[in-house]
């Protein structure tokens, strides 16, 4: 062979800014979409990407992977995966896919902003490298539950989802929005690639994939894990820029914008995958618990990069870790008891063997959240379902649009965190999301979460009918208990027996 | 009591299913995947006049370039992700075995001298030019409004890294044959001050700022784009087979393949767009707006190509055949 090596002509293909004459560089480079702090250009060129990867390695590369991941489909098709899987695990897939795959596709904007304003020449062929990676995410986690779509109405939503204002899409999109695609591209590098993917995808593909081999749904744990490995590449955009906008006095703006990342991307995950993992994969396939996955992705790994690229941990931290224990808990009861409100049937997750899981991985579950599962459970044992709806609205937070809750019980602390801004009054969950609002109120001043909208007349009509046309759920799609309450009468029989 | 409709699972997307045809898989994964176009909403979900949600309704949702159902649009070559990196891949394949027989057979020593000056004049600093069009690709990939138009983009944008990867392979190899050229060295300076590239600097340097989607669009994929495929690529290709470089001629013939796809969908959407009163008027406009800056680039460009006889009208000509071809 007589081909150059990559490395020999790497460094010329990234060799690419130029000094504009006919315009203005802040013109070419709009401060607010470039978001480059009034960093010179020469600076932006000393920009070295960890994960080198020219344009001829990329395609072939993803070409093998697709061909692995689609013929791992093909030929898992006849199986009868679904058929045999517990509602659970097809309640994780269908949350998944229909507050992932679209917002994966969003992503593919946020990174050609970075490829089109990003003033570092070796982030923009990155960036054009993660515009594609994130059309092939939004793409194939389309392709994937679309053949699922005649089994079960629900997985409609994998694609219908984000065309709705259903809750769980509002604050999805909220936070989506926030951190990928209304920021200039070194923000959104840090956000959305830094924050968001260096720390939070590791645990929603790769946490998320052992579940799913442990469940035997090996299409897709090897669809997410696939995934995953675009994610550790173009997540790598980011980290360069913490060096550049350090060595350039900018480290108070940088730790700002990894921090309310962090905050936000972890409230989102309080509610999607700390359930998924904790209540909705059947016991006996479950490999970690939510906190112990967290701690191993996001304490220990994530801190660790944080500080080896010489910024801080969040000043949130303490109040993070505390979250850590109870946060998804809450999340989990308020969407199982809203399970109308959502495309997919949440299981409850808490038989006698579930329960006493929780307890083991959460000291406490029982004294706590178990005590209002157990009026639940005893109105479900007398026959009483209509009691296990609920009759009032949420109070939502106004920055990650989330039910405001806490531990339940003795130690019952909820609090709401309230403040006016130019005679509105915002509800916040958390120091945490207020701190976020405060940063830069005019972001979201005029954003309405679903509860503001009800009370503004928005929904009509003002009940939970009005509510679900509002959220363009009907009856087919709209959630119920997973495991039509089998599991109540698991705990009837085990107080029989007990009785006896 | 009236019976309550329970919905039924359906064979596709909900949104696809008042069709008869069976979706395929380019319909299924491509069409009406973005969100930010919700109509009665801010593009983004966020205070709806936060700056990024100001943008999108200037530059994209009041461009003069209207239609009322932009996701009818298709590529006519229903390019998906993983059809796209098969395609790439094999090309890149192709590239790559010429790269490595042409280095075999010693191709650059048997360049002349001359020749090897042109080249770095007016090859080299292309990846200049191409990474400026990958930039251009990119605005269109996160401004147009449907997933059908963006994804175009996309593949438009990776194709002109695909070139500018080409460009800088050949730089370095090059620059081992003839060490005094300045191969990996000049290139920024032709591109900042040489007369042969002020043209095509001052079109993209002004098209980047082209912030009106529809603009944009037709600035680059009608006006622009063509220029430079039939500047740069097509005369810079016939340049080089009349000097013994056959490889930039196989080269740049490869290339012109993507920008002969790109007319593809260039041609669809434009098409669909004259479905609408007032968009042929804009795009008519844009059009005589930009020619003259991308007609004084293919002159200045093409007065520095040698042995190509008539290569500016030429060029220029056929910019005009692909416009015409447009039935505007």
């Amino acid at each position: 062979m007589a081909n150059l090596g990559r490395l020999d002509w790497y460094d010329i293909a990234r060799n690419t800014n130029w000094q504009p004459t006919y315009v203005q560089e802040d013109e070419l480079f709009p401060p607010q979409m470039s978001g480059s702090m009034g960093i010179p250009l020469p600076e932006w060129e000393s920009y070295d990407e960890p994960y080198k990867q020219t344009y001829p390695e990329y395609v072939k590369i993803q070409r093998e992977k697709d061909a692995g991941a689609y013929s791992v489909k093909a030929a898992l098709e006849r199986s009868n995966m679904f058929e045999n899987a517990d509602p659970g695990w097809l309640s994780v897939l269908k949350a998944h896919f229909g507050a992932i795959a679209r917002a994966e596709y969003s992503a593919s904007t946020a990174e050609a902003r970075m490829a089109r304003f990003g003033k570092a020449p070796g982030m923009r062929n990155m960036a054009t490298m993660g515009m594609l990676d994130e059309i092939r995410h939004g793409q194939i986690q389309l392709y994937f539950p679309h053949e699922y779509c005649p089994k079960d109405r629900q997985f409609d939503w994998a694609h219908k989802a984000y065309d709705t204002n259903e809750w769980a899409i509002l604050a999805s999109r909220h936070m989506f929005d926030d951190m990928m695609t209304t920021r200039g591209a070194v923000d959104t590098a840090l956000m959305l690639t830094f924050a968001f993917e260096t720390g939070f995808t590791n645990m929603q593909f790769l946490g998320l994939a052992a579940d799913a081999a442990e469940a035997g749904d090996w299409t897709f744990s090897n669809l997410i894990s696939s995934v995953q490995t675009d994610e550790s590449r173009h997540a790598q955009i980011g980290a360069p820029l913490v060096a550049i906008l350090i060595k350039n006095g900018k480290k108070a703006e940088a730790q700002k914008m990894v921090d309310i990342g962090i905050w936000r991307a972890w409230k989102l995950f309080s509610v999607l995958t700390g359930p998924m993992m904790d209540y909705y994969t059947p016991l006996e396939h479950r490999k970690q618990s939510f906190k112990e996955f967290m701690e191993e992705w996001i304490v220990t790994q994530f801190e660790r990069s944080l500080i080896d690229l010489g910024l801080d941990k969040p000043w949130f931290w303490d109040q993070f870790l505390e979250e850590l224990n109870y946060q998804h808990h809450g999340m989990h009861l308020g969407v199982w008891y809203w399970r109308s409100t959502v495309w997919w049937n949440p299981a409850a997750g808490v038989s006698p063997e579930e329960r006493t899981w929780l307890e083991e991985k959460y000291p406490g579950w029982n004294a706590t959240w178990g005590t209002n599962w157990d009026v639940i459970t005893d109105n479900l044992l007398a026959g009483k379902r209509e009691l296990s709806y609920p009759e009032t609205l949420p109070v939502v937070c106004n920055m990650c649009q989330l039910p405001i809750n806490a531990t339940p019980g003795p130690t019952w602390k909820v609090r709401d965190f309230p403040l006016d801004y130019k005679g509105r009054t915002y509800h916040f969950c958390s120091e945490g999301c207020q701190w976020c609002f405060e940063q830069e109120p005019e972001r979201y001043k005029d954003h309405l979460s679903l509860i503001d909208r009800f009370l503004a007349g928005m929904v009509q009509p003002m009940n939970l009918a009005g509510g679900l046309q509002y959220m363009a759920l009907a009856p087919g799609e709209i959630g119920d208990d997973a495991h039509n309450y089998a599991w109540v009468e698991k705990i009837r029989a085990a107080r029989q027996k007990a009785a006896a | 009591m009236s019976e309550i409709e329970v919905l039924k699972p359906l064979k596709t997307w909900s949104h696809l299913a008042k069709r008869r045809r069976k979706p395929s898989e380019y319909e299924i994964v491509s069409v009406n995947i973005l969100y930010n176009t919700r109509k009665g909403c801010a593009p983004y979900d966020l205070d709806p006049e936060v700056a990024m949600n100001r943008w999108y309704k200037q530059y994209r949702d009041a461009s003069p370039l209207q239609h009322d159902d932009w996701n009818a649009f298709r590529d006519p070559d229903e390019l998906v992700y993983r059809t796209y990196n098969m395609l790439q891949d094999g090309q890149e394949t192709y590239i790559h075995g010429l790269f490595n027989q042409f280095n075999e057979r010693e191709h650059d020593k048997a360049l002349d001298s001359k020749w090897a000056g042109t080249l770095a004049r007016l090859y080299t600093p292309t990846r200049y030019l191409f990474h400026t069009v990958q930039m251009a690709s990119a605005y269109i990939q996160q401004m147009s409004p449907a997933s059908t138009i963006t994804n175009c983009a996309a593949f438009q944008a990776a194709d002109s890294f695909r070139w500018l990867s080409h460009t800088a392979y050949r730089t370095k190899e090059l620059s081992l044959t003839f060490a005094d050229k300045g191969f990996g060295v000049d290139e920024c300076a032709y591109w900042e001050t040489d007369p042969a590239w002020q043209g095509f600097r001052e079109l993209m340097e002004k098209l980047l700022i082209a912030w009106d989607w529809g603009e944009a669009f037709v600035a680059l994929n009608l006006v622009t784009k063509p220029a430079i495929e039939e500047a740069v690529l097509r005369k810079l290709g016939e340049a080089a087979r009349h000097n013994g470089d056959t490889l930039l001629g196989m080269l740049t013939d490869n290339q012109l393949m993507d920008a002969v796809r790109h007319r593809r969908w260039t041609t669809a959407l434009v098409k669909m767009t004259l479905e609408k009163e007032g968009n042929a008027a804009a795009i008519k406009q844009w059009i005589a707006k930009w020619e003259p800056l991308a007609d004084k680039a293919i002159d200045a460009f093409c007065a520095a190509t040698p042995e190509v006889p008539d290569a500016a009208h030429d060029a220029k000509q056929a910019t005009r055949d692909f416009r015409l071809s447009l039935a505007l």
